[in-house]
Order: C-alpha cells, then structure tokens, then sequence
C-alpha cells in the first residue's frame, strides 16, 4: 500500500534533486530543465495531496488537481518565453555555459 | 457603476487591440501606440472610481478568487498609474530600444515594448485583487513572463540578455518554491482560499511543522518579489542590466504588488509567532544590506537598486506592525519618487549614452529643471521633511514605535542616516562638479516635463496633506475586511 | 453658509498676499489696495460672525491615522475668539487704512502689505486655532511676518539687528512653548483645547508634572508678549514702521500670548505655583518697564516700555487667575495704545521722521486732531476715570487687592509712573515752544492718516462703560466695590500727573537723569556678554569635542566602519548565477529553520 508518506518522499526528492540541478550543472538549457523538474515535484505531490485528503464523502479535494493543470500552462508557457531568451543569449554570446555570463556584478 | 472584473478586461482588450495594431502598421510611428496605452489606462482609472460597491456576503463562486475591497482597488489604481508613468518613460527611451532590438524595420520592437507593460499592469491589478492561492500564482506568474520579455527587450546590449537570464533563473527558482509551498499548505489544511485557510487555522487541529514550512517557501517567493534579504541578491544585476524603464517598472509595480499579496498571506498566519520574529528580523537585515551596500556604488541605475532593497525594508517595517495605511502611503510616496527618478535617469542616460553618476556632475548648469526634478526625487528618497518620503518614514516608524519594536526603530534611524550619504551623492555631483567641456543642455520632451512637474508637486503635496491616501484605505463598505489593517 | 464665514476671513489676507507677491509686486498702489479690500473682507465677516453669535465652525482633518495619530484642522466661534477676531480685524483694518498714507512714499510698499497680509493671516489662525498645533504654526508665522516687518528698512543695519533680536528671543520662547505643547499632550493624550479641557483629571494628579507643563506653556507667551526676562526686543523692534509697532507690537501680536493664555486658562487655572510664578513676572515686568519708560527721550520707545508695562498688567490679571479681566485690559489697550502709536506715527510723519520728543514741542498748536487724539489716548491709558483704561486697570487692581497686597502696591506704583512717564509725554511733545526748526514747521497731518485716529479715540473713550463692553466680552465679576482702590488708584495718578507737570514744564532738556533706567537696567549689555561668555566657552568645548572625540573616533571610525561593511556586502554580489542560487538556498534554509524549528 503507498501511502501519502511515500508519495511526498519522493516528491520532496524530486525537488531537491531540481534544485541542485539548478546549483550545480553549468548548461543553461539544464538548468531551465532542472526547474522545471522542481515544478513537476509539486505538481506530484498536489496531484497526491489531493488523491489522500477526501472529504465526508470519500470523494478526493480535486481542488489540487485543478491546480496541477495550472501549474502545467504556466510552466509551459515559461518554456517558452525562456528559451526564448536563453536562444537569444546563445545568438549574442556563443555560449550556454552559465559562468560565462558574470560581467555584471559588485 | 462597473464590476470590478471589468476593469482588467478593459484593459486587457485595449492591450490586446493595440499589439494587433501593432503587428499591421507598417512603418508608422509606433509612440501613438504610446499615447493610445496611456489614454486607455487614464480612462480605466477614471472609471475605477466608478466602481459598484462589493457586498460583503457574496464570498463564493467568482468572489471566492477575486475582492474588489478598499486595498484592492487601491492597488488597482497605483498599478495604472505606474504604467502609465512607465509608459511615458518608454517614449522617451525610444532611441535606446531602436539601438537595441536587432531588425531591419527601425520601428521593430517599440509596438511590443508599448504594449507589454499594460499586460503587465493587467497581472499587477489581479494579483492585487487575488486572496486565492491559485489566482495569486496565475497572476504572479503573469506578471513575471511579462518581465522576463521586458528585462531582455534590447537583445543587442550584452548587458540585458545576461540581466534577463539572471532574472530568468532566479524567478522561475522561487516560482518553483512559491509552488511547493502552495502544496503544503493546501496539503495540511485543503483549502487554498486564504480566508478559508484562517478558519480551518483557527478552528482545526492541524500539524504545525508542514504548515509552517510551507509559509516558509511562499515567503522565500514573495521575498524575492519584494527584494528582501536573503532573497534580494538578483535586485542589483537585473536592474542595472534591464532597459531603464522596466527597472522603474520593476522597482515600483513589482514591489508593491508583493507587498499587497504578502500583507494578504500573512493575514491567516498572524496568530503564529514565528512568523512574527522572522519578519522582524528579514526587515532588519533587508535595512542593513540595502543602505550598507549602496554607499560604494558608482552606478546611478545600480544604486536605485540597492535603494530599492533598503525601501523593501521600511516597507516590511510596517508589515511587521501590520499597519495597511502606513504601507500603502509609503508605497505611494515610494512610487512618485523612485518614478521621478527613474525618468530623470531615461532623459539624461539617453543623451549621455551610461548611468554612471559622473555623468550627472554640473547637470545643474546644463538643465536646471532636470537636475531640480532629480534633486527633489532624492531628498524625498532621503527622506527630508516637506516631502512624501518624509512622512511615509514617518508613519513607519511611529507604527512601530507604538508596537514597541525598539530594534527596528533604531536600525531604521541609522539607515536613514546611511542614505542620506549616497543620495547627497548625486545631489553633489549635480550641483557641485563642474560640467565636461563639451557639454550641451540635454532634450526634454513636453510629455516628460509634465510628467515630471506633476510627480513634483505630488511629492510636495503628499508631504503636506497625506490624508487622501490614508483616507483610501477607509471606506465604510468594506470596513470589516480591512480593519486589521488600520 | 455660516461655518463658512470665518474661513473666509481667515483665508482672504493670505490671499492677497500671494496676489501681491505673485502679481502685482511692482503695481505698489494696487498692492496697497488689494491688502486693506482684504482686511476690510475679513472685517466684515468678523462683523457678521459678532452679530450672528455663530458659535460653530467647519473642521477639516488634516493628518488622521486613528488611533495612531489625528490632527485635526478647526476654528473656535466662542465668545472670546469672537470678540478677539472683531477687535483684530478692527483694528487691523483702521491700521491699514493709515498705512496708505504713512507708506505712501516708500519703496518696498508692496513688500510692506503683503507682509501685513501675511501677519493678519497669522493673527487670525492664532485667534480662531482650537489645537495646540494650529495655536503653534501661526504662532510662528506671526514671529515671521513680525520679522519681515520689523526689517521693512532692512537697509538700516539697526532695523535688521532688531528683526534678528526679535526673532531670536521669540524663538527661545518658543522653545518652551514646544515643550510644553508636548508635555500637555504626552499627558492628556490630545491636542484639541476642547478635549483637553475635558480631559483636565489627567494632570492634576500629577501637580509637579502639571506646574512645569503650565510654565513651559507660559514661556511662549513671555517670549511672544515680552515678559521679563525676554522683553529686550520690544523696544528695538520700534525700528520697524510705525503702523507696525501699532498693529503688531502693540494691539495684537504681543496680545496674542495673553489670548493664548486665557484660551488654555483650564490649564493655568489648575497649578497654583504657576499662577504665582505668572503674576510675578507679570508685575515685575510691568514695574521695571515703567521705571524705563521715565527716562527714554525716543517717543517710540516711550509708547513701546508703556507697552511692556501694560502686557504686565494683563499677565499679572492671568496670574491672579482673572482671564476675564485680562481680556478687558488687552481690548481697552489695543484700542488707546494703537491710538497712541498712530498718533506717534502722525507726529513722526509730519516732522520729516524726528522722533526725540526734546525736539519736538509746541505741535498742540500746529497738529490739533492729533494731539486731541493723543491727549485721549494719553488719558484712557494713565486711567482717567470715564475713560476706557481707568474701568480694566480698576478691575485688575482691584483683583490684586482682593489676592495678594504686594502685588497691588506694586500695580499702584506702576499706576503712578504711568501717568509720571505719559504727562512727561504729553508736556514735552505738544506744549512749549518748538525746539527744532522741523517742529516749527509741523502740519497737520492727512485725512487718511487722522481718521483712523479719530475712529479708534471712540472705543478708547468710551469702551470702558459697562454697557458698551459687556457685549464685547464677559465682564469680571463686581464682587463688593472696595472703595480704597479707586481712592488709591486716583491718587496715584494725581500724584504722577503732577510731579510731571511740575518737573517738565517750560523745559528744554531733560532735568533728571537716571542712568539705571535710561540703559534699560543695562539687560541688553547684560545679555550681550552672557552670550558673549557662554558661547565663547561652550564653543572651545565643542571645538575640542568635535576635533578629537567625533571626528577623530566617532565618526571617522563609524565611516570606515560602515564604509567597510559596505564594501564587503557590496562583494556577495560576484556575479555568478549558480553562487546566486547558492546564496538563495542559504537563504531558504536559514528561513525554514527560523520559520519550523524556532
């Protein structure tokens, strides 16, 4: 039996798995994917959330789940607007490697 | 009288009608777009005021996600007044947008960058009327792809695209904790309307430790909007890499949206200490880092930033005391003088070609209403009396003073003395340093004079005479609902 | 329609002085004229308010962030800030009337009117202010207006010495009128008379905390009417024109601490030690002053120490816990020591500015509806009975008879060298023979100039009879005449009148000479080299401070110290994105951990 416990566990891996994908690895376009990985992370754990806690009725809060569905549109459309930027620095620059953009600082 | 939904579908309409005009004009000047935007916005703010009442009772369906209360349609109507002013700035930053979008066509790029902020403003005024969960992260996230297009508009400057990539990451990294922490807390108590979240509080045994770790990741995002430490480290490079006019936008219309949706979320947690302590000592060090970190900075664009930091800290001052009057008139003064500022910073950074402070020595000999309008603009950022600044501090402080918070007051006041410095800064160079040679009185359209002169008198006006602002907040509609924050 | 009036009133000299000084600065004659429409404006609605017994008026919130903190913006329509505003616009109005003939030559006539414009503005919020915070913004406005009044002629380096002497010891006065401001609301919580009043039982448990409170309100008014030990710049301030020292040194500006008093009387009233304090200095004012007056040869400066010696008077009737009586003085006194400024002013007029009365002589002849005017004025002021002085001097000595003999002996001395110092006056000026060629060849002066004479002889006549001022304001009460005072009262001014006449008649120079009292007791020069002293000290003290403790320590080491820390925290900012997200986690950790586990 999987129980809510075990769902969060590995939600909460995911995300920290996301999130040093963001502090460690050196490609943009990896990074963009890491954190999009630590939005699925709490998309699996709403949708489990919600699958868990149901009401008198026995019937799940699909208020979660609905949420899950935003989260989606919204991070797709943050795809695209960054790749979008991430192209365009790729085009100025010739590079993706996320220690070669420090110029500004201090 | 007009619901008040309407008021974003008017203005999201008239965004949309514009970028199509947009797409088919052709060569014609795109500033009528401008012009089109900013009429638009004056008529829904002249129309915010016409506004049905809300009924109290009607918390259910449509109203579930969305008020119309006093602090929302407060914040509407900032929202519309800073993209109009951001969109006056736009025109005159014009040149620099043509230099810096790369296009065959010299009037590429202007209709989108006309365009983007009022779709901005249509996130700025939902998340102000947001008090769901879900509708404060759609709205946020809104407003956030309009700003990472804006950030990066002028692809040509290497500057911006690292800006906007830096503003990218960082963004989407607090949006994911936004999330996580949204799921949290929907998790212990199965709400996600934030008066329903009070009550099951109140009323509910729930399990403390997830709960409060979820406040704890919407706090990291809504710190991060509003620019307080330990959140605040992408404020300097993205303002000083992002087209002059989206900094302004940002340092205004983002912050005080953060702060509106914050002064909102905190509302069902209040009855936890935690939370309490830890904003004490968030602003505190917010104070510090701001006012600290300015002094050595030679970059106009880079100082305002780190202003902007040390503001967020005044601001969260008056979070921490939870006085809604004070945080909105400080907002507002906050407003005319950093917009003030920034347009000042478009006018001369055009003709100059750099925001570095030097560039502004003698300014008082070539353009005397420029280097007053700025001389203005930073005292009232310093917070000398007479001025907006001046009573917006003093509110803050006397808010806190009454709620006993000693160690904010007295790190307040030594910031404040900090400030001082790096504002004079610019005044000296103004009025003390003797003009290049070559120098010529720099081009100031009529828009932007007014513009200018409008801000002026506000600031003075609001430094005599605050009570239309505090009066704002207080309408006997909806008196229960913001009662707390009196 | 009615709570309007005395916003009107209060508003039209404000705007005509923006008219003047935006408009019509180099149209002097409009300027002129637009300032006295002004007045006459406010004169009518103070007329209209005093006939109507309006008793409310329209009040507007200026800062409200209840229960933080509430100032309220409203005007007071009782009995005594009505009479005080008729008797304001009134006079101010006849003394406007005759600066367009006194001012008609000069230069800066614009400057001049919008300066009065400004004072009558500044007046009118004193009068009709019902906070203390009100009270206090005009009440610095009036020191201002009075300081641009005084150095009209700022050419002169004496008229623009006096301006600054005015405004410096005011600004002392002031210092203490703060402190007490703020003691009273600390203490009551208000800043509202009304609700102070209200809120009285507050203070009185606390006797010593509500005496200091009293006293530090009082120094606003020793500063702003002169008492002893501020009274050095009355005097000086005669440098200023003579329809100023009319109006403002003389009928209303150093009335208004006398107003202020009586307006916060609840509180006064409460402490006995400060009611003490108050009549003392009220009494030695009066007696030092008139001992000064006995020996200036300047007319002005005559009319100024009588001036003093009067403010005395009412202080000392607010000391003896007699508000009413107080406000009976000031307004017989605006009336007769106006009259007599203004007669001065015609005088001065006619003989080409001479001022030394050992210069004049003989003028009863040639400027008759002056001197008849003057000789009124000289009457009501020494306490003539039938005259308007003798009926509030009479009620005040009475009071001090009734409460505390010492006082009254002193007030009868003073009686006796007021009607001394004024017959003096009046013999050496107007009888005799002419003693310079200027006051052989004195005229009378113009219509302009004798008509407000004339207008102002009528209430300095007859506005001490009963009937007559019991509209005006609240009579104190005639518990049982005691016959001695009248009796003493009457016989201190035979006895001053005649000595001076025996003295100074068919004199050319000054008989006696009285060092002590014609240096003024030597207070400026005591004053000057207490200052000279403290300074010098307290400045090689500050000098050494600041040299070696706060710039050396303090604020070098504070400066780097903050510079440094500026420095490093300007460094976190490496530029690197992923040491940024690094930052952020830190950031997240520190916040869960401060959030979950504490």
């Amino acid at each position: 039996m999987v129980t809510l416990g075990d769902y969060l566990f590995v939600s909460g891996l995911l995300f920290t798995l996301g999130f040093a994908g963001v502090l460690l690895r050196r490609n943009l376009i990896i990074i963009f994917m890491s954190l999009e990985l630590m939005l699925n992370a709490a998309n699996l754990s709403l949708v489990a959330f919600s699958r868990f806690r149901t009401n008198s009725l026995g019937q799940p809060n699909y208020d979660g789940q609905v949420f899950v569905f935003f989260i989606i549109t919204v991070a797709a459309a943050e795809v695209a607007v960054g790749l979008a930027i991430i192209v365009a620095l790729y085009r100025a620059r010739r590079t993706t490697h996320v220690e070669d953009i420090n110029s500004l600082k201090f | 009288m007009i619901p008040a939904p309407f008021l974003e579908i008017a203005v999201l309409t008239w965004g949309l009608i514009l970028l199509m005009v947009d797409a088919f004009a052709g060569k014609t000047d795109r500033r009528g777009v401008a012009i089109a935007g900013i009429l638009g916005l004056l008529v829904v703010l002249a129309a915010s005021f016409f506004l049905t009442p809300p009924t109290p009772a009607a918390a259910s369906g449509f109203w579930s996600f969305y008020t119309a209360d006093p602090l929302a349609i407060f914040f509407k109507r900032f929202a519309l007044v800073t993209t109009i002013l951001v969109l006056v700035m736009a025109i005159d930053y014009a040149p620099a947008i043509r230099m810096g979008v790369p296009a065959a066509n010299p009037h590429a790029g202007l209709g989108e960058f006309f365009t983007l902020p009022i779709f901005t403003c249509v996130g700025l005024m939902w998340m102000a009327s947001a008090i769901d969960f879900v509708m404060i992260f759609v709205s946020l996230e809104l407003v956030t792809m309009s700003f990472y297009v804006l950030v990066s508009f002028t692809r040509r400057n290497p500057a911006t695209l690292e800006a906007g990539v830096k503003y990218l990451i960082l963004s989407a990294l607090s949006t994911g904790f936004l999330v996580y922490g949204i799921t949290w807390i929907f998790g212990v108590t199965g709400e996600t309307n934030l008066t329903q979240i009070g009550t099951v509080l109140a009323t509910q045994e729930i399990d403390k430790i997830p709960l409060l770790f979820g406040i704890a990741l919407v706090l990291v995002a809504l710190g991060f909007k509003i620019a307080a430490v330990p959140f605040q480290i992408w404020v300097p490079d993205v303002y000083q890499g992002a087209p002059t006019p989206v900094t302004a936008f940002l340092s205004v219309g983002s912050k005080a949206a953060g702060f509106v949706v914050l002064l909102r979320v905190l509302t069902p947690f209040l009855m936890l200490p935690q939370v309490g302590r830890l904003l004490v000592g968030v602003a505190a060090l917010t104070l510090i880092y701001g006012n600290f970190a300015a002094l050595p900075q030679s970059n106009l664009k880079r100082l305002l930033a780190y202003s902007s930091i040390a503001h967020a800290g005044y601001l969260l001052i008056g979070v921490v005391t939870f006085s809604g009057a004070a945080v909105a008139y400080y907002l507002v003064a906050y407003l005319l003088m950093t917009l003030l500022c920034f347009a000042v910073l478009v006018v001369v950074g055009n003709s100059g070609g750099s925001d570095q402070i030097e560039d502004f020595a003698g300014l008082a000999k070539r353009s005397p209403f420029l280097a007053f309008a700025m001389l203005i603009g930073m005292i009232s950022l310093a917070g000398v009396p007479f001025t907006a600044g001046f009573l917006g501090k003093f509110f803050i402080f006397d808010a806190a003073i009454r709620q006993h918070q000693t160690m904010l007051v007295v790190i307040g006041v030594i910031t404040v003395g900090c400030g001082f410095y790096y504002y004079l800064k610019v005044v000296r160079a103004m009025y003390w340093l003797t003009p290049p040679a070559d120098s010529q009185p720099v081009p100031l359209s009529a828009l932007s004079r007014l513009t200018m002169t409008l801000l002026i008198a506000a600031i003075f006006v609001l430094g005599v005479y605050p009570q239309p602002i505090l009066n704002a907040l207080d309408q006997p509609a909806a008196r229960a609902t913001i009662s707390m924050f009196r | 329609m009615t709570s309007l009036l005395p916003w009107i009133a209060l508003l039209l000299p404000l705007a005509s002085m923006f008219v003047i000084l935006l408009a019509t600065r180099s149209l002097r004659t409009l300027s002129a004229f637009i300032s006295v429409a002004a007045v006459l404006g406010s004169f009518v609605c103070s007329c209209l308010i005093f006939f109507q017994q309006t008793s409310a008026a329209a009040a507007i919130c200026w800062i409200d962030l209840a229960p933080l903190f509430s100032v309220p913006l409203g005007l007071t329509l009782d009995p005594l800030s009505r009479s005080m505003l008729f008797m304001v616009t009134g006079v101010g109005a006849v003394i406007h009337i005759y600066s367009l003939g006194y001012m008609s030559a000069d230069a800066g006539k614009s400057r001049y009117f919008a300066g009065l414009s400004l004072f009558m503005f500044a007046m009118l919020g004193i009068v009709l202010a019902n906070n203390f915070v009100m009270m206090f913004i005009f009440w610095e406005l009036v020191g201002v207006s009075s300081y641009l009044l005084i150095g009209h002629w700022f050419e002169r380096p004496a008229a623009a010495e006096a301006a600054k002497k005015a405004f410096i010891t005011n600004r002392i006065g002031d210092f203490g009128f703060m402190l007490g401001i703020l003691m009273v609301w600390t203490g009551t919580g208000s800043l509202v008379f009304t609700e102070i009043a209200a809120g009285m039982a507050k203070l009185t448990a606390h006797p010593s905390y509500l005496t200091a409170a009293a006293l530090l309100v009082f120094c606003g008014a020793v500063g702003k009417s002169a008492q002893f030990p501020l009274h050095v710049w009355l005097p000086d301030a005669m440098e200023g024109p003579t329809p100023v020292s009319a109006l403002i040194h003389a009928a209303t500006m150093v009335a208004a601490g006398v107003y202020m008093l009586v307006r916060v009387g609840f509180l006064i009233d409460a402490s006995s030690g400060a009611l003490h304090v108050i009549a003392w200095i009220g009494t030695i004012t009066a007696v030092l002053a008139a001992l000064m007056a006995t020996q200036q040869n300047d007319i002005k400066r005559i009319l100024a120490y009588s001036t003093l010696s009067q403010l005395g008077y009412m202080v000392m009737a607010v000391g003896l816990a007699s508000g009413q009586a107080a406000m009976f003085h000031l307004f017989t006194h605006a009336a007769f020591k106006a009259l007599l400024f203004l007669g001065a002013g015609s005088i001065i007029y006619m003989l080409h500015h001479e001022q030394d009365i050992w210069r004049m002589g003989g003028l009863a002849k040639r400027l008759p509806i002056t001197f008849l005017t003057f000789l009124v004025g000289t009457l009501a002021l020494i306490g003539f009975p039938g005259f308007s002085g003798f009926f509030s001097k009479d009620a005040i000595l009475a009071l001090a008879y009734e409460r505390s003999l010492p006082i009254f002996a002193f007030a009868a001395f003073t009686a006796l060298l007021t009607a001394f110092y004024m017959t003096r006056l009046v013999v050496v000026a107007f009888f005799g023979d002419a003693r310079s060629p200027h006051a052989a060849r004195g005229a009378e002066s113009p219509i302009v100039m004798t008509l407000p004479l004339i207008l102002l002889s009528v209430p300095a006549a007859i506005g001490g009879f009963g009937f007559f001022a019991r509209n005006f304001l609240s009579l104190p009460n005639e518990t049982k005449p005691v016959v001695a005072v009248p009796v003493i009262a009457l016989l201190a001014l035979l006895i001053g009148v005649v000595s001076a006449l025996l003295l100074y008649r068919n004199r050319t120079t000054e008989p006696v000479e009285i060092e002590l009292f014609r240096n003024r007791f030597y207070f400026d020069e005591l004053y000057t080299a207490l200052i000279k002293s403290t300074q010098g000290l307290l400045a090689a003290i500050a000098a050494f401070i600041d040299r070696w403790i706060l710039d050396g320590a303090i604020v070098r080491g504070l400066s780097g110290g903050t510079w440094g820390s500026g420095f490093l925290l300007r460094l976190l900012q490496v530029g690197n994105l992923q040491a940024y997200g690094f930052l952020f986690g830190l950031g997240i950790i520190g916040l869960i951990y401060f959030t979950v586990f504490h």
